[in-house]
């Protein structure tokens, strides 16, 4: 991650008013913010806090009442700027007539891509959204999981420097949720910048490097993940597993430093390490099952 | 229906074209300006000038590859949306309608109309509302659905779309029209009788302007009228001074073609004279006329044998190309070359009386002409054709600009009425402004209703000079308005195919193809600002 801004959002407000012009909600409030080259930015926020808005007004598919965005140097309205830009929506806003193959070809067109490279392309991002066997398909038959890789395939048909995600997990069941956790930390490495917004909390803390919070339009909190939630009036130890007199041992060592024993116990794995072993194992071995006590 | 093809003035149009351009334009730019600056209090002027400077780059700044991504998305939406369906319509009405055009009771050119009409008109009937529906409700769709996000978010330009959207419904509309015409034309073929074959052709008319002089020989606005309330034609009166006088212009040896009769090259001229008796005369016997052709310069007039009129039937008159004649002033018959009757530049006369006394025929412009040699009935029907594909792309430009700014059904509305009463309200317009319709100044006819002055004459009082400029700027706005709505009785060509005539190229083509064309810059304009200004994710 280098010091370089890739976005830059200056005292950005954004006011929709009514068909009389009166000021109705006021969706972002004097945000001011960067993006820098190569992170993974989490922009955070309940339902109505302005994160859409936010992201919507970088594309341009809104206008900010006031304020500055600038995107890899250029204005938002610019659109050279989109040839860098890769943009998965909320939902997969794609048109449900075409098949796997035609969208992205459709879109590489778009992006004034010479044949050859488009075909390299499509061929390339069809295999690694994994939806090989359903190219010919129209999306109109796709489930949503699909649908979902189908609009990452699209957003990233330009190899773009920034890709701009909205609730990227959406719709993914676990698999595919860490499949797209693992691409997000692939296209880091890559050298591109992301930002996503996401309901999933565990999802943004899993892979973003700085986050953003808004509550209201306004910017509550900025940083990076790891001090943000770091704890400094607290100390975790985790050990192999101990005997019962060395955790005592331990419980008096910190009470002589003044500090409190809150709980001592096995961590648990998430659920989701859960799943993803379960699945694998079956994979390895597909006879095995539980069966249910009587 | 009255038939007047009258031939396009190049120079005058574009003169209009431009003047109601400019203003249109200057307008938005002022509303444009004042908005921006009203609006964004800060940086207004800059972002205008900045808005007219992409603006500027995004019109020609258009990538085909770009636009042909866009016309490909619309001919498989279009497609894939099963708009081709209307085939099977139209293979329906082909199938089974031959049993109910057929009529063995009517003249065989006039049977020969309904076929070409009936074709004609299914293809319009089917190809329009689908054009249209297509155009109006594809962009507001894509909004809706927010497929048009994934698009501009990528970099194209909103120029792109317009124009992408237009040109790829031109296609499936071009496919679709294409098609139709074709099989169209074989069902033609193959439908009509054996004996109306070699009427199957495209008769090329040159028309002359028409002139009269009354009873007493002299000069006269029109003939007479005999009580038609359609003044379409005016009659003359039978063994009396009253003329008919048509001046042709630009006839050549080109106008020359072989009589079948004596394989000699003639002129011929074709005449559709309609009779009206003031007492029945001989109940078998028709009306006939006298042609005269004249050069007044030469001081020739060489008077052609009389002629019957049939009210029921072809009228073909060869005249040859040495004509004898009885010289007055000689006292003696003398023999002429047809073109020593012709000015240099191809201008020649011709006088029609009536020779019955108590008679009295009628006649418009059109009525008589000179006919060149005939083209193929390809050639009509197809020029036919082409004016349904004009009408649609205009239909499609409207519909595509229309869906910019309101939503499907609102778009399909507008373009819609534009389409149903654009050329009824063209034509009342214009007569309101070259004051065809009396008392129509807004003022003046308000002050009549108030005195209760008799609406069908002129004002008497003549008005205030107030009240006339105030109408007369009326006037200038209502002209103004009368060409922002398309006349698009300019697209049909159907009655020139369908009675056997070639669709004329000064007359017919070209108005329709200019009239296309004058919208294109202007719908483009407005299309393109209204999706740019346009905030797609506006709640």
């Amino acid at each position: 991650m280098s010091s370089k801004a890739v976005i830059e959002i200056r005292n950005l407000t954004k006011i929709y008013r009514d068909f009389w012009g009166r000021p109705k909600v006021r969706a972002v409030n004097s945000l001011s913010m960067d993006v820098l080259e190569g992170e993974v930015f989490g922009l955070l926020g309940p339902n109505g806090s302005g994160k859409t808005t936010t992201i919507k007004m970088l594309l341009g598919l809104l206008f900010p009442t006031e304020g500055e965005i600038r995107i890899l140097g250029k204005p938002a309205t610019d659109v050279s700027k989109n040839e860098e830009i890769g943009y998965l929506p909320e939902e997969s806003y794609l048109y449900r007539f075409l098949n796997a193959e035609e969208t992205l070809d459709f879109y590489g067109r778009l992006f004034n891509m010479p044949a050859d490279e488009r075909r390299r392309r499509t061929d390339s991002l069809i295999k690694m959204v994994g939806l090989d066997k359903a190219r010919r398909r129209q999306l109109k038959e796709y489930s949503k999981g699909m649908t979902r890789r189908i609009g990452l395939a699209q957003a990233l048909i330009n190899n773009p420097k920034l890709v701009l995600l909205d609730e990227p997990t959406s719709g993914l069941d676990p698999i595919g949720t860490r499949e797209m956790k693992d691409l997000i930390l692939k296209l880091r490495d890559e050298g591109k910048t992301v930002v996503m917004c996401s309901h999933l909390l565990a999802d943004v803390q899993d892979v973003c490097d700085r986050i953003a919070i808004l509550y209201n339009g306004e910017l509550k909190q900025l940083g990076k993940v790891s001090e943000l939630l770091t704890s400094q009036d607290r100390t975790k130890i985790v050990s192999t597993s101990l005997p019962d007199a060395a955790i005592e041992e331990i419980k008096a060592v910190i009470a002589k430093y003044n500090g409190t024993t809150e709980e001592v116990s096995h961590p648990t794995n998430s659920l989701e390490e859960l799943f993803l072993k379960t699945v694998a194992e079956s994979q390895q071995r597909p006879g095995q099952r539980v069966v249910q006590p009587r | 229906m009255n038939f007047d093809p009258q031939p396009i003035d190049i120079a005058e149009s574009l003169k209009n074209w431009g003047i109601i351009f400019g203003v249109l334009l200057t307008l938005g730019l002022s509303i444009g300006f004042l908005l921006s600056a009203i609006l964004n209090t800060k940086d207004g002027i800059s972002r205008y000038f900045v808005g007219l400077g992409e603006g500027m780059q995004d019109t020609f700044g258009m990538s085909c590859r770009r636009i042909g991504a866009i016309v490909r998305l619309t001919v498989k939406e279009s497609v894939r949306r099963k708009a081709l369906l209307v085939f099977v319509v139209f293979a329906i009405l082909f199938m089974f309608g031959g049993w109910f055009l057929s009529n063995v009771n009517e003249r065989d050119e006039l049977q020969l109309g309904v076929y070409v009409s009936f074709v004609l008109k299914a293809i319009s009937w089917l190809v329009l509302p689908v054009a249209l529906l297509l155009s109006c409700w594809s962009i507001p769709e894509d909004i809706r659905l927010r497929s048009l996000h994934t698009v501009v978010t990528k970099p194209v330009r909103r120029s792109e779309i317009v124009v992408g959207r237009v040109l790829g419904f031109s296609v499936i509309g071009s496919l679709i029209v294409g098609i139709m015409s074709g099989l169209g034309y074989i069902w033609i073929l193959r439908q009509v009788p054996p004996t109306v074959g070699d009427k199957l052709i495209a008769r090329v008319p040159v028309y002359g302007k028409l002139s009269f002089l009354d009873r007493q020989g002299l000069d006269a606005k029109s003939g007479v009228n005999t009580g038609d309330i359609n003044e379409f034609r005016s009659y003359i009166e039978g063994a009396s001074k009253a003329r008919a006088i048509w001046r042709f212009e630009g006839l050549s040896d080109d106008a020359l073609r072989t009589n079948p009769e004596n394989q000699q090259p003639e002129l011929l001229i074709e005449n559709n004279f309609q009779a009206f008796r003031t007492h029945k005369g001989e109940i078998n016997q028709v009306l006939n006329y006298q042609l005269t052709l004249v050069n007044d310069a030469k001081k020739l007039r060489v008077a052609l044998p009389s002629f019957p009129v049939q009210e029921f039937g072809e009228n073909l008159r060869w005249i040859p190309r040495e004509l004898s004649y009885y010289d007055e002033e000689a006292q003696a018959s003398k023999q002429v070359d047809l073109f020593d009757l012709v000015d240099e530049d191809g201008k020649l006369t011709m006088e029609i009386a009536c020779v019955d006394a108590g008679q009295f025929l009628g006649m418009a412009q059109p009525d008589m002409f000179v006919r060149l040699p005939d083209r193929s009935f390809a050639s009509t029907f197809f020029k036919s054709a082409l004016g349904i594909w004009m009408m649609m792309a205009l239909i499609i430009v409207l519909g595509v600009t229309a869906s910019t700014f309101v939503k499907g059904p609102v778009a399909t509305l507008l373009t819609f009425t534009l389409v149903l009463f654009g050329a009824p309200a063209h034509g009342f317009l214009n007569d309101l402004v070259s004051g065809k319709v009396k008392r129509g100044g807004l003022i003046e006819s308000g002050i009549g209703i108030l005195t209760h002055a008799n609406p069908n004459v002129d004002s008497q009082a003549g008005g205030t000079g107030i009240t006339k400029g105030v109408d007369r700027a009326m006037s200038g706005f209502v002209w103004g308005v009368s060409h922002l709505v398309p006349d698009f009785s300019q697209f049909r060509y159907t009655e020139y195919s369908a009675r056997g005539f070639d669709v004329p190229m000064k007359s017919a083509i070209l108005p329709g193809v200019f009239l296309l064309l004058g919208f294109l810059l202007p719908c483009f304009l407005l299309a393109y600002f209204s999706l740019k200004l346009r905030e797609l994710e506006a709640k």
